[in-house]
Formats: C-alpha cells, sequence, structure tokens
C-alpha cells in the first residue's frame, strides 16, 4: 500500500510482504459465491427505478467474484511460448502427462490454439509471449483472435466435448494407403460387377491377380451351372477326387457369403423405414404391396470431379473414447467425426451429408455440432436412406 | 451406429384379429366417395367402418380417430393423398364431386394441387411409405406432414413424424425450424424423417409416379454427455 504525506515530496511505499497463511491458502483457493436467487419474473417496466437498482446490484454482485484474490499453485504447470507466425503453443516444459494433448514435430510438442486455450483455463499451462505471462483473458485476443472467427465456437467446442470425457483431436483425413492389392480384392471387384454392376477400377484390374480370379470365376460358375450333368461323372470317379473337389467348394463359398452382409450393411441406398416389410401382415399381401412400391429411393452417385470438389462441410474434429486404448501417434479410427456449425447456419441437407461420407471412405459417424447464439452447444446425429 | 427407432405398443385391450392392411372390394361393390372441396367423404356407415378397419383409412367426422360416435349421420373423412392413393393406386374407390360426375386421377390432381402445391410431393411421399406398410395419418398435430404408425394408431403411438420436402426447400434445416420440431417429436418418442421428394416432370396417370425419387434423412438429438458416460462403465 502506498500513502501519500502532504507536507513531504517523498512517497512513502509499504510494501506488502506478508504472505498469507495456509488456511487463508486454502480459502481463498476455494472461494465459492453463490448466486443471487432469481426469484419470480420481473413485471416492472424498462427504465424504472426498481429496475435500475436491481441492475446495480447484478452488477456489484459481478464486481464481487471477479475481485476476489486468486491463488492457483504454480507449481504442476507445463510452459509454453506462443509463436505467433505458425499459430501453435511450443512447449518448453511439460509437466504431468500430456498424452492427448498437442503434436510432435522434430522433437518438439506443440500444441494447437484450443488445446493452449483449454490447458490455460484448467490451470495446467503457463502461457508466454515475448517473455511475459499471458492472463487468461489476454489468451483469449492472443489465440483466438481479435476478430470474430470460427476459432471460438471450435474452442467452446473443443473444451465442452474435452470436459465431458472425450478424446478430441483434430480431424485426420483417413490416408488412402496404396494397398497391395491382393487377390481377395480381385474376387470383390469381380462380385461387385456382377452383383451391383459396378465396374472392375482399373488399378484393380491391372494386377495380375485379376485374370487368375477372373478365370477361377468362370471354372466355379461353368462348374455351378452345369451341375447336373457332372453329377454323374463324380460318382464314378474315385473317392479321393470327390473329396478333394468337396473341399475346394467349401474353401470358396465363403467368399460370396459376406458380400450379402455387407451389402445389407453398408450400402447408403437403403431405406431406413423398411422395417415394417418383415411384419406377418406384409407377408400375406405381399403382391398388393408390391404393385404401388413406384416410389424409388434415390441411389447417389457422384462422379470423381464432383467428389473432389470439396464440401462446404468440414470435419475439425475427431472424438475418441478414453477406454478404447488411443495412442497419439496411431490414432485408430474414431468413434465420431465432428461437424461444427456456426450459429444461424442451416443444418447440411441430405445431399451434403452423403457427399462428406462418399468423400471419406471409412469414416465414422458424422456428429453435427450445433453451437447458437447464446454459445450452447447440442449435438446431432445424421441417419440418410 | 445402426439406426433402431421406437415402436410404442399403446396400453389397451383393442384387438381386431380379422385386420388386413389394405381394404380390398368385397362382392365387386366400390367404395363411393364424394369429394366436398376439402376431403373425401365416405357416407356409407358400413363401407365407412370397413375402410377404417382394414388399414386404417380417413378419420370419423365426429370422432378423435375412427367413426366411433354412433351417430348416423357420422361419415368417414379421407384426406387427399389417402383418397388417391385408394382410387387409384389401390383401384378401390370411386370419387365424386359435388355435382356428382367421376373425377379422374388427372382432375383430381388438378383439384387437389390448387388446394395443396406440394400435393404431388405429399402423393409420392405417401405412395412410397404405404408401399412400406405404414399406417399414416395427417402429422399437422405435431407440425408436420404425416405420422407413420405401425399396425395401427389404435395399437402403437406413431413411429415417425414425416416432413415433405421439394429438393430446393431449406426452410426444414434453418436450424430453429429443425431444432423446434426435432423437440416437438422427441417429447413423443417419435423421430423425425426428413423426405425430400424429386417430383416426375408431368403427371398425367399413376404410373408417373415412377419418376419420382425420394431421400431419406432423420435427424436425432444426441445426448454426448451420457453417450461417454455409459461407455465409461
Amino acid at each position: 500500500m502506498d500513502a501519500k504525506t502532504q507536507n513531504s515530496e517523498f512517497v512513502e511505499i509499504h510494501p506488502r510482504n506478508s504472505y498469507l497463511s495456509a488456511q487463508e491458502l486454502i480459502a481463498h483457493r476455494h472461494t465459492e459465491f453463490e448466486p443471487a436467487s432469481g426469484g419470480l419474473k420481473r413485471t416492472q417496466n424498462e427504465g424504472t427505478a426498481s429496475e435500475l437498482e436491481e441492475l446495480k446490484r447484478a452488477q456489484e454482485y459481478l464486481r464481487a467474484q471477479l475481485s476476489v484474490p486468486r491463488i492457483e499453485r504454480l507449481g504442476g504447470r507445463a510452459l509454453a511460448i506462443w509463436n505467433e507466425e505458425q499459430q501453435v503453443a511450443e512447449v518448453i516444459r511439460k509437466d504431468g502427462k500430456f498424452e492427448n494433448f498437442g503434436y510432435s514435430e522434430q522433437g518438439k510438442l506443440y500444441l494447437e490454439y484450443y488445446e493452449a486455450m483449454f490447458l490455460l483455463e484448467v490451470g495446467r499451462l503457463q502461457l508466454e509471449y515475448y517473455g511475459s505471462v499471458v492472463s487468461i483473458e489476454q489468451a483469449y485476443v492472443l489465440l483466438l483472435g481479435e476478430l470474430e472467427s470460427e476459432r471460438y465456437t471450435n474452442y467452446l467446442v473443443y473444451s465442452a466435448l474435452c470436459r465431458s470425457g472425450y478424446i478430441v483431436v483434430k480431424h485426420v483425413p483417413p490416408q488412402e494407403i496404396p494397398q497391395e492389392i491382393t487377390s481377395a480384392d480381385c474376387i470383390w471387384a469381380l462380385l461387385k460387377e456382377k452383383v451391383a454392376d459396378q465396374p472392375v477400377p482399373d488399378h484393380i484390374r491391372n494386377t495380375p491377380f485379376y485374370h487368375i480370379a477372373e478365370k477361377r470365376m468362370e471354372e466355379m460358375k461353368e462348374r455351378i451351372t452345369s451341375q447336373k450333368i457332372e453329377d454323374p461323372d463324380i460318382v464314378i470317379e474315385p473317392i479321393d477326387l470327390k473329396f478333394g473337389q468337396r473341399k475346394r467348394m467349401a474353401e470358396e463359398s465363403p467368399i460370396e457369403e459376406p458380400v450379402s452382409k455387407k451389402e445389407k450393411i453398408s450400402i447408403p441406398g437403403r431405406s431406413l423405414v423398411d422395417q415394417l416389410k418383415s411384419e406377418f401382415s406384409y407377408a400375406k399381401f405381399e403382391e398388393i404391396f408390391e404393385k404401388f412400391e413406384l416410389v424409388q429411393l434415390k441411389s447417389q452417385d457422384y462422379t470423381k470431379e464432383e467428389l473432389e470438389t470439396p464440401s462446404a462441410l468440414k470435419i475439425i474434429f475427431d472424438l475418441h473414447l478414453h477406454n478404447k486404448g488411443f495412442r497419439k501417434s496411431d490414432p485408430k479410427t474414431p468413434n465420431f467425426n465432428v461437424i461444427i456449425l456456426p450459429s444461424q447456419a442451416a443444418f447440411p441437407t441430405h445431399d451434403e451429408i452423403s457427399k462428406i461420407k462418399q468423400q471419406n471412405l471409412r469414416t465414422a459417424p458424422l456428429l453435427v455440432i450445433s453451437v447458437s447464439e447464446s454459445k450452447q452447444i447440442q449435438a446431432f446425429l445424421y441417419y440418410i436412406g | 451406429m445402426q439406426f433402431k427407432f421406437a415402436c410404442k405398443r399403446k396400453r389397451c385391450s383393442f384387438k381386431n384379429v380379422n385386420f388386413t392392411p389394405l381394404p380390398s372390394c368385397q362382392d365387386g361393390e366400390r367404395y363411393k366417395g364424394r369429394y366436398t372441396g376439402l376431403s373425401v367423404e365416405i357416407v356409407d356407415p358400413e363401407q365407412a367402418k370397413s375402410l377404417y378397419d382394414n388399414g386404417c383409412f380417413g378419420k370419423g367426422s365426429k370422432s378423435r380417430g375412427g367413426p366411433a360416435s354412433g351417430d348416423e349421420d357420422e361419415t368417414l373423412l379421407l384426406g387427399m393423398e389417402e383418397s388417391c392413393f385408394l382410387a387409384h393406386y389401390l383401384n378401390v374407390l370411386d370419387i365424386t364431386n359435388s355435382a356428382g360426375c367421376f373425377m379422374d386421377f388427372h382432375m383430381f390432381v388438378e383439384v387437389a394441387k390448387e388446394q395443396n402445391d406440394t400435393f404431388v410431393e405429399n402423393l409420392a411421399s405417401y405412395v412410397y411409405l404405404k408401399s412400406k406398410n405404414w399406417v399414416i395419418k395427417s402429422g399437422i398435430k405435431f407440425g408436420g406432414d404425416f405420422l407413420i404408425y405401425k399396425q395401427s394408431p389404435r395399437l402403437y403411438h406413431a413411429s415417425f413424424l414425416v416432413i415433405v420436402q421439394k429438393p430446393g426447400d431449406s426452410d426444414h434445416y434453418q436450424s430453429k425450424n429443425l431444432k423446434g420440431v426435432q423437440r416437438v417429436a422427441e417429447t413423443s418418442d417419435k423421430d423425425v424423417l426428413l423426405l425430400t421428394v424429386q417430383q416426375p416432370k408431368n403427371i398425367s396417370c399413376p404410373r408417373n409416379l415412377q419418376e419420382a425419387t425420394v431421400t431419406e434423412t432423420i435427424v436425432r438429438r444426441f445426448n454426448y454427455l451420457t453417450f461417454v458416460q455409459s461407455k465409461q462403465q
């Protein structure tokens, strides 16, 4: 506390060098403020004396809440430096577990702006910028930007999902690993061509396995279609050869089965409201029902160009669950992909969703999170037929 | 995640053992309906009962569901889509206008389009859902186009609130509209089914609907908090 004595030119300074006692420290760490109870809905007009008084009281309460001296433990925090240019925080000193935060590059650990902001808010990080410690208030401007941007909503969603117990990481587009084409792939492609009229992709057609598989399939077909004629032959032939044939049949047949199974689950052109077709009453009247099965479900096929044009929707985060053994270095398929909708934005339509699904083959369910004007977040799941 | 929907059984002892999902003409006698300007009215009480018992078509003019008031002058009112379906797809109903003339498909569609400019889309959705064995009722009390039921509204609660759209429509994708209708449906254990219908270029005969296509979208609120908690145990 400094005090000015009127008569002298000197300013006397009384440095405050007493320390808080242990009890005081504990008490200050957990200062709790009871919010003033709301009571009934107000019915006074705007600008009346009672309204002004109530507003004043509310502001005083807010000020009191904000001006409480806060005490936090300095130890147990990681230290990071904000790199304005690259918009990342470089971690200088680690403290505690950092398993699900940040990414490493050339032996250094970096935090994205939302990660840094989150760690800062939960008191696990000390952020420095040009040698000085950044306060939380400053960090909001520094990390999320002065101008309104998607960064704020991204951070909001990130922190809400993190706090509720998900592992939230930046979306990694599923990489197209140039997989080695096995003969199984060739069989799949051939089956798809025969059953679903899908052309065989060139990269499969060009492999040496393709012709072998094609030839074998033809042979199989031949054998199946001309079964009756061959039957007597088999009887005459020695027993061991019959065994051999039977064995080969068993080997081939499971390959065909998964096709139908897979199609049942993954083909997007399936209706979501077909379940009642399994009812007894449907079976009884099936002929009549089929007569007016006129309107068809639209099947969506995108050309390559259409798929390459980026859609308006962007997957921002991937969600993983804690107990699924997530590893930063080797993330498996996430549990959800997150799309963030700013307030006022319209929800994605069927076409947009189906396009983004086709663009990201092998992805997890899409979680559309809408951030309302009052900064509340709400999640939606899409099912499309 | 696999899609599952709710099919909640109502608590009632009503059992109609020989109900059929679709009515058929008995003894070659076709149902007779009169177009009133708003709906198609079935005057004959026996025909009305038969239509309601077999597929739950229509609504009693003096009752909440089927004709049940017992009054002699109670009629069965069929919605425009249902009557069009019964008359021209199932071929069991003859519709006459107020002057007593028979209304053919073209005439009926024209009249219905005047009433409701999305009639063709609605009709396509109706036929689409009907071919999947749903009982379809008006969805106006929940703010949608249709409510669809398993078997009968007497036995089950509706499973879906259906909203029909044209391809360019964005009204229902507006955040507040979608959330609104979603909440209404959710409180009564339904899902919102958005059907976007591409209507055929011209519709002069019932078969023209073959050119119509439909896309289905179901948007469901997802409680991310309880989901993660349930997975942690």
